[in-house]
C-alpha cells in the first residue's frame, strides 16, 4: 500500500498523473475531511494542482465569466462581477462550511464532488454553467446538466481534469438567488437549498430557471416552477405556486438531518424566499434573504 | 479581597500565550523514540455474545508488535459504584464502542489495518434500546449475573435499574387531591455529548517495572488508580502526565484507555501512542450525557403555592455504570428544583441499555431535568393564570426555607438571581410577535473534596505552586496564583505552577464538579499561609519587631503604621536560601455536608444535600422563524449566585461557555439512534455544536454574597452552573411563539411538527 503524492507544476504533468491513474487533490476539503471521517479512504495515487497558476483567476468576457477550477469561494464571493450578475453563485459561495473551508475549497472540488448538496450546483446549473475539461487529448465542454449525473458521479471521463466553469451573459434586467435551510451560520450543509434567476421584461417576468439542491439524487431544475414564473409578475401568488411545483417536484429522503414530510414543506418555503428575493433583485432592491444565514453573506454581498 | 478584584481583567493565564500562538503542546503532538501507534477494535454488534477472537491475520501482518485482548491482561473487574467492566469485551459485548482488541503497529495504517484482520465471531444478541422498556419486568438483561459484582453498598439495583433513588416528603397523594390546579406532563431528552475539540490522546512508555502515561484526562489521580487496579501494578509504579488539555466538558473525567495504551506498550516493548479520531471520540467514551424520560407532575394552589411534586424519571445509563449511578438522586434533586415544595414524591430510575455509557458530563443531569422542570414551571404558570416569573418569585427559596430532604438554607441569593436576570433582559418588554423572552431557574451544589498544594519561595523571590490540580481549560489552576499571591503580598507573575503531574502534587480529584477553585483554592490558601508565617518568623528578627505587628504589602513584610520599617520579601527569600527553605504545605478538610433528613429516601449516594449551593436564573431573548422552526437565540443574560467570586474574568467566561453549551443542547446538540442502538450523527457536521457566529451577546452579573461553610474566600461552585438552566430557558421562549416542545434538543424540524399541531 505505497500511497503517492505529486505536486504537478505545469497542467500537462498533471494531466499525465491523471493518465496514470492519479486522484487530483486541490482545496482537500472534500477528499481528506472524508478520509478521516471514514467516508472513502484516501486514493493511493493524488496529484496536488495547487500550483497550476492557468487555474485560477476568474475573467469576464462579454457579460460572461470563465472562473478557473481553483477559484477558491473566498475569491468568488469577493468578485464584483460575480456579485453583481451572478449574485445566487455569491450567495452560494459564501455558505459553503466555515471561514476555513471558503479560504481553501475551490469550485472545480466542489463541482465535481457532485454532492447533491453542493451549494455551487444549483447557481451554475441555472447560469447555463459549461464545465470545461481537459485531458491530453484537449478540452470538451459540457453542461452542467449534463455533468452531474448522480450523487457523488460526473460525467468526466477517467483523465479529465476540470479547469474552468464558463458562464455565458445572463438575460438583463434580472437577479438571481440561493438560499439554504440553515440550522445554525456557520459549517453547515445544505438540507434544503433552492436556487432562483430571473430576466424580466418591464414588470413582467420573461424567464425564470428554478433548481432544487439536496432534494433530489443530483441538482436538478425543475421546470413547473420555471413555467409558473414565466410570464407572471412575480408577485405573492406566482410565487407560492412555483413553491408548491417545487414541493411536488423534491424526491426527498428521511435521515438524521430531516424527515421527508419536513424537507418537502420546506422546499416550499426555501423557494418562495430564494424566488422572492430573485426577483426584488432584479427590480433593483437591495433585497437581502430571509433565512438565518451567516450576516456577512447574503446581506453583506448585495 | 481587594487585590484579587483590583486585578480583574489584567490577570493573563500562564497557559494562554502557548494555545493561542500554537506554541502549546498537546497529547497527540507528543513523539517518543521508536513510538508505535494503537488501533481498537470495537465490538461489531451493539449486543451480542463473543463466540471466539482469531487474531493470527493482524499479528501476522508486517509492522504489528502487539495484539491484546481480555486474555492477555489481568482479569480485573472495575468501576467506581459498580464494578461491571473489563478493559476488553469479556463473554458479551454491550455496546457498539465496547473494545474487543487493541493493536500496535508502526504506523497508524498498519494498526488500521491489522485491527480490521482480527476475526471475532459473535451470537447477536436482542437489543435492550428503550431506557423505559429496559425497566419492565420482560426485559433482556444488559448484565446478566450482575448481582455477583461487588458494588457500593447504598446502591439500590434490580433487573436493568442499575441505581434508583427516590426522594419523599409530607404527604404527595393527599396534597394533589387537596390542590386547586394539578398540571402533569412528559418531556424526552435525548442524549449528547462533551465534544471536547480536542479528540483523546495517550501516549504510554516504560521504564523497567514502571509506566509513564501521558493522556488528555480531566482526572490524572483517578486515570492512575484505574491502571493500577487494572493492570495490577503498584500505584507508586504508574505516572500520570496531562500535557495542555484541550477541553473535556466531563467527558475526560474518570479513568478510560491508559490502561490498554500502557498493557500495548508493554506487550511491544515500545512506547505507544493512541489519537483517537472524531467518530471515536462520540462512540467510545463511557462518558456522554445521558438522555431522560421526566414525567412530572405539580398541585398548585391558585394563588401560584406550589403544594406537591411527583416525578418518575428515567435515565438512560447505557450499558455500563460508569460514574453514573449517582444521577438518580441528584436528577431527583434537579426535578424538585430550587422551590419550595412541601410534599414531594421522586423516583428515578438510571436504565441499562446497548447504547454508549453514560458519565459525568458539565453538572450531569441538570440541564435536561432543569428543561423539564422550568418548561414545566411555565405550564403551571399558565393554568392558574399567573406570570411564569411571578410563580417563581412566589416559590422560589430563601434563607431559612427547607429542601426535599429538610436541607436548611443558610444565606442564599436565588431570589436575587431571578430579579437580577429579569431585570438586565428587561422582561416584559415590546417585542415583535416573533420573539419571546423565557426565563428558568436552577441550582447545582458544590463539591467538597481534600485537595492538596505546596507553594515554595525561591531564593530570588519568585514562588512555585506544586499543586494536583487539574486544568481543563477553565483557568481555574491558572487563577491560583491570585490566590497565593494575596496571602503573601506579592503579584500573581510572581509565581508559577507545577502541575498536571501525579508524581509532583498531591492528591486531587481533578478537574471535575467545579471542585478545583472551591477546594485546591483552599489547599493553596492555606500553604500560602504556611509560608506566610515562615517570612514573617525571618522578618521578626531582621526588624526586630513583634509578628502581630507586621504585615505583607506589595512585595515587603513592613511594620504596621510605619511603612519605612520594612524588608523586601526577596531580601528574606534570600536569606531562607541559604539557610531554612520557605516551604508550605496546605490541604484542610472539606466543607461539612450540611445537615438533612433523609428517613423518606432510598438510593442515598451522596446527593441528598447541597454543599454550598449555587443558584442560577437565565433569561433568553429569541426569535422563531415561523415557517422553518429555525430558533436564533438573540440575547441572554444571566444572573449567579456562587457566592464571593474571586477572579471576575475566569467566572464571566464559565458562563459566557456554558450558556453557549447550554443553546447548543437546547437547538441542536442531540445524539441520533438507530434502532439497535447505534449512533448516526458521530461526527460534527451533523452533531450540530454552536458555532462562534450563533452565540449571542451574554450578559453576566453575580449576585451572590460571601457564604460560610463554602470554598476560599466564601466562594462557591461556578464552571458547571452555568450550563444548567439555558435550555429551559429556550424552551420557555419557544413556547411562547411555538407551543411547547416537549422533546430535546428543540429543533428546528421538533419546533415545526409542534406548530404544525
Amino acid at each position: 500500500m505505497t500511497a503517492t503524492y505529486t505536486a504537478a507544476t505545469t497542467l500537462d504533468e498533471a494531466l499525465a498523473a491523471l493518465a496514470a491513474g492519479s486522484r487530483p487533490v486541490a482545496g482537500g476539503t472534500d477528499l481528506v475531511v472524508g478520509a478521516r471521517q471514514g467516508k472513502a479512504p484516501l486514493p493511493d495515487a493524488v496529484v496536488a494542482i495547487h500550483g497550476l497558476g492557468e487555474l485560477y483567476g476568474i475573467v469576464e468576457h462579454g457579460g460572461g465569466l470563465r472562473i478557473g477550477a481553483l477559484a477558491s469561494h473566498a475569491d468568488i464571493v469577493a468578485h464584483a462581477a460575480v456579485r453583481e450578475r451572478f449574485t445566487a453563485l455569491a450567495d452560494a459561495s459564501a455558505i459553503v462550511g466555515s471561514h476555513a473551508t471558503r479560504n481553501v475549497g475551490t469550485l472545480g472540488g466542489n463541482v465535481m464532488n457532485a454532492s447533491p448538496a453542493m451549494e455551487t450546483g444549483g447557481p451554475l446549473l441555472c447560469f447555463g454553467a459549461e464545465a470545461v475539461l481537459a485531458s491530453p487529448g484537449g478540452e470538451r465542454r459540457l453542461g452542467l446538466d449534463r455533468l452531474l449525473t448522480g450523487p457523488g458521479r460526473t460525467d468526466a471521463r477517467p483523465g479529465e481534469l476540470l479547469v474552468a466553469i464558463e458562464l455565458p451573459a445572463p438575460a438583463q434586467p434580472g437577479g438571481s438567488c440561493y438560499a439554504r435551510l440553515e440550522y445554525r451560520r456557520q459549517m453547515e450543509i445544505a438540507v434544503v437549498g433552492v436556487t432562483c434567476v430571473v430576466a424580466l421584461d418591464g414588470d413582467r417576468i420573461a424567464s425564470a430557471q428554478v433548481a432544487i439542491t439536496a432534494l433530489a439524487p443530483t441538482i436538478v431544475r425543475v421546470p413547473d416552477a420555471e413555467a409558473a414564473l414565466a410570464g407572471s409578475d412575480g408577485g405573492a401568488d406566482a410565487v407560492a405556486a412555483a413553491g408548491v411545483a417545487v414541493a411536488t417536484a423534491a424526491r426527498p429522503i428521511a435521515d438524521v438531518r430531516a424527515s421527508i414530510e419536513y424537507r418537502r414543506a420546506m422546499a416550499a418555503v426555501i423557494a418562495e424566499r430564494a424566488i422572492a428575493a430573485a426577483v426584488a433583485r432584479a427590480r433593483g432592491g437591495s433585497e437581502t434573504v430571509p433565512v438565518p444565514a451567516s450576516p456577512a453573506l447574503h446581506g453583506a454581498t448585495t | 479581597m481587594a487585590v484579587v478584584e483590583e486585578r480583574r481583567g489584567q490577570f493573563i493565564r500562564q497557559d494562554g500565550k502557548d494555545k493561542v500562538t500554537g506554541l502549546g503542546r498537546y497529547t497527540a503532538d507528543l513523539t517518543r523514540t521508536g513510538m508505535l501507534h494503537a488501533r481498537f477494535r470495537y465490538s461489531d454488534h451493539p449486543h451480542a455474545r463473543l463466540l471466539s477472537i482469531d487474531t493470527t491475520a493482524a499479528r501476522a501482518l508486517p509492522g504489528v508488535f502487539a495484539v491484546l485482548t481480555q486474555d492477555d491482561v489481568p482479569d480485573v473487574r472495575y468501576g467506581g459504584f459498580v464494578e461491571d467492566r473489563t478493559l476488553f469485551a469479556r463473554d458479551v459485548v454491550r455496546f457498539e464502542g465496547e473494545i474487543v482488541a487493541a493493536v500496535a503497529a508502526l504506523t497508524p495504517e498498519i494498526a488500521t489495518r491489522a485491527a480490521e484482520l482480527i476475526e471475532v465471531e459473535y451470537e447477536p444478541l436482542p437489543v435492550v434500546r428503550d431506557p423505559e422498556r429496559a425497566l419492565l419486568d420482560d426485559s433482556v438483561l444488559v448484565h446478566t449475573g450482575w448481582e455477583g459484582y461487588q458494588a457500593n453498598d447504598e446502591l439500590v439495583r434490580r433487573g436493568n435499574d442499575c441505581s434508583r433513588s427516590t426522594i419523599a416528603k409530607g404527604d404527595v397523594e393527599a396534597a394533589l387531591a387537596s390542590a386547586d390546579v394539578v398540571v402533569k406532563e412528559r418531556y424526552v431528552a435525548d442524549m449528547s455529548h462533551a465534544v471536547p475539540i480536542e479528540p483523546r490522546a495517550i501516549v504510554a512508555e516504560w521504564q523497567g517495572d514502571k509506566v509513564t502515561v501521558w493522556s488528555s484526562t480531566q482526572v490524572p489521580f483517578i486515570a492512575r488508580s484505574g491502571v493500577a487496579t487494572t493492570l495490577q501494578l503498584p500505584e507508586s509504579d504508574v505516572r500520570i502526565i496531562v500535557p495542555h488539555l484541550g477541553g473535556g466538558f466531563g467527558g475526560k473525567c474518570e479513568f478510560h484507555f491508559e490502561a490498554h495504551v500502557a498493557a500495548l506498550a508493554r506487550a511491544a516493548g515500545r512506547p505507544v501512542r493512541l489519537v483517537f479520531s472524531r467518530r471515536e471520540e462520540f462512540i467510545a467514551p463511557d462518558h456522554r450525557r445521558e438522555g431522560q424520560v421526566v414525567e412530572i407532575e405539580t398541585g398548585v394552589s391558585r394563588d401560584g403555592t406550589l403544594i406537591a411534586r411527583r416525578a418518575r424519571l428515567v435515565l438512560d445509563n447505557g450499558a455500563y455504570a460508569a460514574d453514573a449511578p449517582f444521577f438518580p438522586q441528584l436528577a431527583a434533586m434537579m426535578a424538585v428544583g430550587p422551590y419550595r415544595i412541601p410534599n414531594v414524591s421522586v423516583d428515578a430510575h438510571l436504565a441499562y441499555t446497548n447504547t454508549a455509557p453514560s458519565g459525568s458530563v458539565r453538572a450531569p443531569t441538570a440541564p435536561q431535568a432543569c428543561w423539564a422542570l422550568e418548561q414545566h414551571m411555565d405550564a403551571v404558570a399558565e393554568r392558574v393564570g399567573l406570570d411564569p416569573v411571578e410563580l417563581r418569585r412566589r416559590n422560589i427559596v430563601r434563607e431559612g426555607d427547607e429542601t426535599a430532604t429538610k436541607q436548611v438554607f443558610t444565606p442564599i441569593a436565588a431570589a436575587e438571581t431571578l430579579e437580577r436576570a429579569v431585570e438586565m433582559i428587561g422582561y416584559g418588554k415590546e417585542l415583535p410577535d416573533d420573539e419571546a423572552i423565557g426565563v428558568a431557574c436552577g441550582w447545582w451544589p458544590s463539591f467538597g473534596m481534600p485537595s492538596g498544594a505546596h507553594v515554595k519561595l525561591h531564593g530570588d523571590g519568585s514562588g512555585t505552586i506544586v499543586t494536583g490540580a487539574q486544568e481543563c481549560g477553565t483557568g481555574s489552576v491558572m487563577a491560583l496564583p491570585l490566590l497565593a499571591a494575596e496571602v503573601l503580598g506579592m503579584r500573581p507573575e510572581q509565581f508559577t505552577v507545577v502541575y498536571q503531574d501525579t508524581d509532583a502534587g498531591p492528591w486531587d480529584a481533578g478537574a471535575s464538579g467545579s471542585q478545583t477553585t472551591f477546594n485546591n483554592g483552599r489547599a493553596v490558601v492555606q500553604a500560602a499561609i504556611d509560608v506566610r508565617e515562615q517570612l514573617l518568623e525571618l522578618a521578626e528578627e531582621v526588624l526586630e519587631a513583634a509578628r502581630a505587628d507586621l504585615e505583607l504589602v506589595a512585595g515587603r513584610v513592613q511594620v504596621k503604621g510605619s511603612p519605612t520599617r520594612g524588608v523586601d520579601i526577596t531580601e528574606l527569600a534570600g536569606k531562607a536560601a541559604g539557610d531554612k527553605l520557605l516551604l508550605g504545605r496546605g490541604s484542610g478538610s472539606p466543607p461539612a455536608m450540611p445537615d438533612c433528613d433523609v428517613s423518606g429516601c432510598t438510593g442515598r449516594l451522596g446527593m441528598e444535600s447541597f454543599l454550598a449551593p449555587t443558584f442560577m436564573t437565565h433569561a433568553v431573548h429569541l426569535k422563531v422563524d415561523r415557517a422553518t422552526g429555525v430558533v436564533r437565540v438573540l440575547e441572554v443574560t444571566a444572573a449567579h449566585d456562587s457566592g464571593r467570586v474571586l477572579n471576575r474574568m475566569g467566572a464571566d467566561g464559565q458562563v459566557e461557555g456554558g450558556v453557549a453549551m447550554g443553546i447548543g443542547m437546547a437547538v441542536s446538540e442531540g445524539t441520533q439512534l438507530s434502532d439497535d442502538g447505534r449512533q448516526l450523527n458521530p461526527y460534527l457536521l451533523d452533531y450540530k455544536l454552536q458555532t462562534a457566529s450563533d452565540v449571542p451577546s451574554i450578559r453576566v452579573d453575580w449576585v451572590g454574597a460571601p457564604t460560610p461553610d463554602a470554598g476560599p474566600n466564601g466562594s462557591k461552585a461556578v464552571a458547571e452552573p452555568p450550563c444548567v438552566p439555558t435550555p429551559g430557558a429556550v424552551g420557555n421562549a419557544i413556547a411562547k411563539i411555538a407551543g411547547r416542545v416537549h422533546e430535546l434538543p428543540m429543533t428546528p424540524m421538533r419546533v415545526w411538527e409542534t406548530m404544525q399541531r
